[in-house]
């Protein structure tokens, strides 16, 4: 009962901050909205300008097909020859592509091509380049088809659970993951030290609320809403950027509250270490910022580096993110991930021990 | 009159400093004890490690006999705390203050209903139905007092209650303790304002973590020769810091 009035007291204190609830409620699905977009990794309408030397009619069907797809954006065709480095320099386009004539001993008179990209930006040019290929492949496949003949060797790619590419059905759950832990890692961070800035802390600690008390009276309420946030966050990508989810979401509810108890019980030792909001609030976010590069959301696991790969590790993001990647797009069940909710489990284990240990310290000091 | 609460020895130290310094006193049942002393005496963490919000360091502080180290449950039920911010909280009304102090005390729903009623009386309605932190510091501090006394507690910690508000509200306050000393209520206050030491039975003047003057306060003026507090309370911490510079002593205060 002692437990309810603290939680109770919570929410009033929460909600009585009428500046704080659009940050907590509305802003978070406008920054998923806006993150879905940004963090988009597919690439369209790459600038291009094509320098057409020859009046070679393959060349002239090629161009046609750069200028059909939503890949590259043509912003000029010429019949001149330009210096491509200086085209490249001005950043006008990210690739230019000259057609020449055919070289004499070509017998099936397929005009010379090249491409000359950007490599300031290495992943837009790589990708120009791929799309550039694919486009060239499958005009000779066509002609091949056309000519009755078969391609000497046959691949065929299947791609499984997002057979669209889509990077937002890949980032959209990440980012629901992220969401999850800024509300509940900032709004925990600072509960206990305002407590201590405003000497309230003082008057709990003679009430006859136990320790264990005051500590869920200020995990659960962030517990909450942090969990209301991930769900208008999961219905935003659903409904916004219709990412698929085909798996059982009580999963997810499950992993997240592991995941929750890891993260709050992180937020609250920051929250006893420190002595003012500010400082709490840097903590917080530095934090943040750790765990979010290293959670596999922006880049794999797998490229971090073996010294820092040990913070990847111990990170809960990581796991979160796994875990509803799996439910999500794979629609797999926990057998498929059980792993990582031991992990995310071992994590939570710790750092609530520890958190614990050291509010038992801030009361008895 | 037996006594109360007898500190024994009580010392605090934060690493090499030495905050409170072997004090001994005590409080019988149903005084008032004014605990004097200039900002950074002691008398903050005194209170506080009475009533159990700081570890000692050494000695012992006795509670009806209890050792307070070892019975903290029991002493929470008997004692009250009024800190010196008055410790409410801000964005919520004063009812919701008292519904959530009676809450986390273990007031039952009915006690907790019944208290808000009580209330009512003694502070304007509109008052009671806005946020502590719109309402002046004079009612923060009646509704500081009212939380401070809801569980009934046999002896009341008051530390510095009477900081920020005016002389009127103040003496309106020393009214209302001297009421809960005429019921029996046995109460500890600390203060730096001279003159409500008229209010006090006994006084203690701490200074650098050390009691440096104790006993009633118009005898100590007679026995030291001094026609007001202000005088007696000057010449007492100039006295001891004089002595202190004699001895070359290293002291404390927090």
């Amino acid at each position: 009962m002692r437990l309810f009035y603290l939680i109770k007291k919570e929410f009033i204190e929460i909600f009585r901050q009428k500046e704080l609830l659009p940050l907590i409620f509305i802003a978070p699905i406008i920054q998923i909205i806006m993150l879905g977009y940004v963090v988009k990794t597919d690439i369209k309408n790459i600038p291009v300008e094509i320098i057409n030397l020859t009046s070679n009619k393959i060349a002239a069907r090629i161009i046609n097909r750069i200028n059909s797809t939503p890949l590259f954006r043509v912003k000029a065709i010429s019949d001149q020859n330009k210096d491509t480095v200086e085209l490249l320099k001005r950043g006008q386009v990210k690739a230019v592509i000259i057609f020449k004539d055919p070289p004499r001993q070509n017998p099936l008179n397929y005009p010379e091509i090249q491409i000359s990209l950007d490599g300031i930006d290495s992943n837009t040019s790589l990708i120009a380049a791929g799309y550039f290929n694919g486009i060239i492949k499958k005009f000779l496949l066509d002609n091949l088809k056309k000519a009755g003949m078969h391609q000497p060797a046959m691949s065929k790619t299947l791609i499984r659970f997002n057979p669209t590419l889509e990077s937002i059905n890949y980032m959209g759950p990440g980012i629901v993951a992220l969401l999850l832990t800024i509300i509940s890692l900032f709004f925990t961070s600072i509960s206990i030290v305002r407590e201590k800035e405003q000497q309230t802390m003082d008057t709990l600690l003679i009430s006859r609320l136990t320790p264990i008390e005051i500590y869920l009276g200020k995990a659960i309420p962030t517990s909450i809403i942090g969990l209301i946030n991930m769900s208008l966050g999961i219905a935003a990508v659903m409904i916004w950027f219709r990412v698929p989810v085909r798996g059982n979401l009580l999963y997810l509810l499950l992993a997240s509250i592991i995941f929750l108890s890891a993260l709050l019980a992180y937020a609250l030792l920051i929250s006893v270490i420190t002595s003012t909001q500010q400082q709490a609030l840097f903590f917080a976010w530095f934090t943040m910022l750790t765990f979010m590069l290293l959670s596999g959301l922006f880049t794999p696991i797998e490229n971090i580096p073996p010294g820092l790969r040990i913070l990847a590790d111990i990170n809960p993001i990581r796991y979160l993110i796994k875990i509803i990647r799996e439910i999500f797009l794979k629609g797999n069940g926990i057998e498929y991930f059980y792993k990582e909710l031991l992990y995310l489990l071992a994590i939570a284990s710790v750092t609530v021990t520890v958190s614990v240990i050291n509010f038992k310290r801030l009361i008895s000091k | 009159m037996p006594a109360l609460i007898e500190i024994k020895d009580l010392t605090k130290k934060f690493g090499h400093f030495t905050a409170v310094n072997a004090i001994n006193f005590s409080i019988r049942q149903g005084e008032i004890l004014g605990f004097l002393g200039p900002n950074g005496a002691g008398k903050t963490t005194t209170i506080k490690m009475i009533n159990g919000l700081l570890k000692i360091s050494s000695g012992q502080v006795l509670i009806k006999g209890l050792d307070a180290r070892k019975n903290r449950r029991e002493i929470k039920k008997i004692t009250g705390y009024m800190s010196q911010k008055f410790s409410l909280y801000p964005l919520l009304t004063s009812l919701e203050n008292i519904e959530f102090f009676g809450g986390i005390s273990g007031l039952s729903r009915h006690n907790i209903q019944k208290k808000k009623e009580e209330i009512q009386p003694l502070i304007p309605r509109p008052i009671l139905t806005q946020k502590i932190v719109d309402i002046p510091p004079g009612m923060k501090q009646k509704i500081a007092l009212f939380v401070c006394l809801m569980t009934d507690p046999e002896i009341i910690l008051l530390d510095e209650p009477t900081s920020g508000v005016d002389p009127e509200v103040r003496r309106n306050f020393w009214m209302e303790i001297y009421q809960l000393k005429k019921s029996g209520k046995t109460i500890l206050v600390s203060t730096h304002n001279l003159d409500e030491v008229e209010y006090a039975d006994r006084i203690i003047i701490i200074h650098r973590g050390n009691i440096i003057l104790e006993g009633e306060p118009s005898e100590l003026q007679a026995r030291q020769g001094k026609d007001s507090i202000e005088a007696l309370f000057k010449d007492a911490i100039i006295n001891y810091d004089n002595q202190l510079s004699r001895t070359g002593g290293a002291e404390c205060s927090d």
